[in-house]
């Protein structure tokens, strides 16, 4: 089943649907819920950003590997020669 | 009409190439994966590790005592004691790692087993070939170094362990 959700620009994907922009979304809004709990935590910030950089990394892999999955590819062309 | 035997004559003494299609093989290879999305995945799935071992070489190596650096070890350290989420540092630092060896490696070697020729039907040809792509290899090497690092620090915890 080809799911044409994202492309690719260098290392990053780009949604080209509306379910890649949705999922971009609510990586966003996670995102920005991991950095308002982490904050509510912590005591400086430094302490915020440490922590909040690691579960940024994390929510961007798991990003790259949903668009990875779902990535849209020339018809005919699968791997490279 | 002399011009024409004169010419058949030439044609049929013609010295026709002998080619040998067998030794002439140019095989295309293809790898299984393409090279350049799995040089794109494999950046991801090592950015993590990489990070974390550069913010311990930081801490215990150049002994830089930044909060930064040693908050990196004890936010993977204090993951272990969390119940679900106990998976993720060696997800992170073994596993990871070892699915970057692995989409790189196959978008990189091609191989082939065939037969070496008609009149030697039993004897067969194992062909492995690699692809120079600079940045699989890169990513490769580094994966293989961060598992090599994550093993022998589990190694040597231990036996330390079992030493006291």
């Amino acid at each position: 089943m080809k799911l044409n959700w994202f492309t690719r620009k260098g290392i990053f994907y780009l949604p080209v649907s509306a379910i890649g922009w949705v999922i971009l979304v609510i990586a966003f809004l996670y995102a920005i819920y991991i950095f308002a709990d982490i904050d509510s935590r912590s005591h400086s910030v430094s302490d915020t950003l440490i922590n909040f950089v690691f579960n940024l990394l994390i929510i961007g892999l798991v990003y790259t590997l949903i668009a990875f999955f779902t990535e849209k590819r020339p018809a005919g062309i699968q791997p490279e020669e | 009409m002399e011009n024409r035997d004169e010419f058949l004559k030439k044609m049929e003494n013609l010295q026709v190439p002998d080619a040998n299609p067998s030794s002439h093989q140019k095989a295309v290879k293809m790898a299984i994966m393409n090279a350049e999305r799995s040089a794109v995945l494999g950046v991801w799935l090592v950015i993590v590790p990489c990070y974390f071992l550069i913010c311990v070489f930081m801490y215990y190596y150049f002994h830089i005592n930044m909060g930064w650096f040693a908050a990196m070890f004890t936010l993977l350290s204090s993951l272990e004691k969390v119940p679900y989420v106990d998976f993720l540092g060696p997800l992170v630092l073994f596993i990871l790692p070892i699915v970057c060896i692995v989409i790189n490696a196959l978008s990189i070697i091609h191989v082939q087993v065939q037969k070496l020729g008609p009149d030697q039907r039993k004897i067969r040809e194992f062909n492995i070939s690699i692809k120079i792509k600079l940045w699989n290899i890169l990513l490769i090497l580094l994966s293989l170094i961060i598992v090599s690092v994550f093993i022998s620090y589990v190694m040597t915890e231990n036996i330390s362990s079992i030493k006291n």
